[in-house]
């Protein structure tokens, strides 16, 4: 019974099921045959039935003819004769029917093909005798008066007729056992179909019940988990709140009062003091960026998300032109291509490319000809490859896994500066619009940028 | 102009309210400011009761209003001033450290006449205060004090 624990309920149930439906198709079939069995024998006992009457009727008829042809030799009296010529009449239709209800059963047939020539005899022999009266009168006849003209043909007739009877009697009674057994099969069988339908019904319901009861039980547990992914969301949102509410005033205290201190202390500090002062001031400005870019992290997250066709090619551009300040003074050389229409979030998809190209600008200072790429694979999936390649410092594959982290580094804040948020914002926007990201470089050779996002529907 | 209209400056935090009295020193504004340091401390001002009580009348050339304040609130305060029709016109500046699109959105709903996000750089805010107090207290014209309906 091994293999059928490994099955899965679904099939456990099916397999139950067509056991059940076979075994009440079985049923049905047998009791159908049975039936079918009954009704025959029904149709051949009323044959029977008619035979045996019959019968009765000929040695009836027969004896009639005999006792009236003997009367009529004794007597002379032609009345006597009405009887016989109205069995010597009759017989051939008799003997028809006889014929029609023994057709079934080739002994019988036999039997009655014997009896037909011995009842042609008996009716010959019976009317020479009364040829023979009419001729020669009585004496003609004595010696048949007593006996009968046909005295052996009747004990044959009369012993076949005796075997008719018995055998076709010994049919029915076969028959009849063998509908009385057929009946009680018949009964049962139909007993135990009655207990498989019932079987089946039970389990029908125990399905259906288990299945809604387990729909319930779904439904009830999405929706508290629905509501304590709200109640969780309402805190994240009071916490970044506060963060952005409560934790920037005390920084615009310590850089303000250090500028206080620097403008009232004024010539009495020397040039340390004065730096520490500085180094405090820096401090503040920085942990206030960290705390705006994790607000800004954090909204990422949770912003309600727009979908809508989103014109890369035309989202580049502006992004280009938005950052034109930073281009100013640089020699750089751009290859963009043509790039497709996906679907998502617009300002989103802005953020996403306005922190790839920051990056490549930034890691590309230090070239005297800065290369920036930016290009698209389609892929068939309905989805397209988005990248952006610099000639830039590059990385180390080795922290190719650092690279979307919140707050990691790969270069020190004196080389390029920054907070370590843009790549993770990236990553954010993309797994939100279902994307994956991941990126290829080398120390020095430049790296590539890049990030899978779904195709706007219509130009599939 | 015999008297000089006051610049109301709700902030409960003293630090910020001295780096903004420090910045609007520079300005030589600061004698015009009157602190507030909560949201019920304000509403007294303005309907001269309470502390306020012997006050000069008028109303103030321009309020600066702290969202998160103890008792009353920034928003709350905003909506009483723009509800009452002797107020209405005093124009009203959320002065504020958060930038939380629905504090933004429920300001401009009530009525503030303008925004500000206190910046965390001390030069910028000293910056961003010095515009605000000679914009709304010396080049924004207040509305006439005569034209104020009285009740």
């Amino acid at each position: 019974m091994e293999w059928f624990t490994h099955w899965s309920i679904e099939r456990r149930v099916l397999a139950g099921f067509g056991l059940v439906f076979a075994g009440i198709v079985v049923i049905s079939a047998i009791s159908y045959r049975n039936t079918a069995v009954l009704i025959e024998n029904s149709r051949l006992d009323t044959k029977s039935h008619e035979l045996v009457q019959l019968l009765g009727s000929v040695g009836e008829a027969l004896g009639a003819a005999e006792s009236g042809h003997r009367r009529y030799l004794v007597t002379g009296d032609e009345s006597y004769l009405t009887s016989y010529r109205t069995v010597v009449e009759q017989m051939p239709e008799y003997l028809r029917y006889l014929r029609s209800l023994t057709n079934e059963r080739a002994e019988q047939q036999a039997r009655v093909a014997t009896l037909e020539q011995l009842i042609a005899s008996q009716l010959a022999a019976e009317a020479g005798a009364i040829a023979q009266r009419e001729k020669h009168g009585y004496e003609g006849v004595r010696h048949l008066a007593l006996a009968g003209a046909a005295k052996n043909e009747i004990e044959g007739i009369n012993r076949l007729m005796t075997e008719l009877d018995a055998a076709e009697q010994r049919a029915l009674y076969d028959r009849v056992a063998q509908s009385a057994g057929s009946t009680k099969n018949t009964i049962a069988l139909l007993g135990l179909g009655a207990f498989l339908q019932l079987v089946l019904l039970a389990s029908v319901y125990f399905l259906i019940h288990h299945d809604v009861a387990e729909r319930r039980r779904v439904a009830t547990e999405l929706q508290s988990r629905g509501e304590l992914l709200q109640a969780a969301n309402k805190e994240l949102e009071a916490f970044s709140y506060s963060v952005s509410h409560d934790l920037r005033a005390p920084l615009r205290h310590i850089d303000g009062y250090a500028a206080l201190l620097s403008k009232a202390a004024g010539e009495a500090l020397n040039d340390k003091a004065r730096r520490y002062l500085q180094t405090i001031s820096d401090s503040a400005k920085q942990m206030g960026q960290l705390i705006d870019d994790l607000l800004v992290f954090s909204r990422m997250g949770r912003q309600d998300m727009l979908r809508t066709t989103v014109n890369l090619d035309q989202l580049v551009k502006t992004v280009l032109h938005d950052l034109r300040l930073d281009l100013q003074g640089r020699t750089i050389s751009w290859t963009i291509h043509p790039l497709p229409n996906v679907s998502g979030d617009p300002a989103m998809l802005r953020q996403v490319f306005v922190n790839l190209i920051s990056n490549a600008l930034k890691f590309t200072a230090t070239r005297p000809e800065t290369k920036i790429e930016i290009g698209a694979v389609r892929r068939n999936s309905g989805e397209a490859e988005v990248f952006v390649r610099d000639n830039g410092v590059g990385f180390d594959m080795q922290y190719v896994n650092k690279l979307f982290g919140v707050f990691q580094r790969l270069h020190r804040n004196d080389e390029f500066e920054g907070t370590g948020i843009g790549l993770a914002n990236v990553r954010r926007i993309i797994h939100r619009h279902g994307g994956r990201t991941w990126a290829e470089g080398a120390v020095d050779q430049g790296a590539t940028f890049y990030f899978s996002l779904p195709l706007a529907r219509s130009l599939k | 102009m015999t008297t000089v209209k006051p610049i109301l400056l709700a902030e409960d935090n003293p630090r910020d309210a001295e780096l903004a009295l420090a910045a609007m020193e520079e300005q030589h504004i600061a004698d015009k400011v009157v602190v507030c340091h909560d949201g019920a401390e304000v509403l007294d001002y303005l309907y001269c009761r309470g502390i306020f009580a012997s006050r000069q009348q008028g109303n103030p050339v321009v309020v600066f209003l702290d969202l998160k304040m103890p008792k009353i609130d920034g928003l709350e305060v905003l909506k009483t001033i723009k509800n009452d029709v002797n107020l209405k016109p005093i124009p009203v500046v959320m002065l504020t450290s958060s930038r939380e699109e629905r504090d933004l959105a429920q300001s401009y709903a009530l009525g503030a006449n303008a925004y500000v996000v206190k910046p965390v750089e001390f030069q910028q805010f000293i910056a961003a205060v010095k515009e605000l107090g000679v914009f709304w207290g010396v080049i924004n014209e207040p509305p006439p004090e005569g034209s104020d309906p009285i009740e």
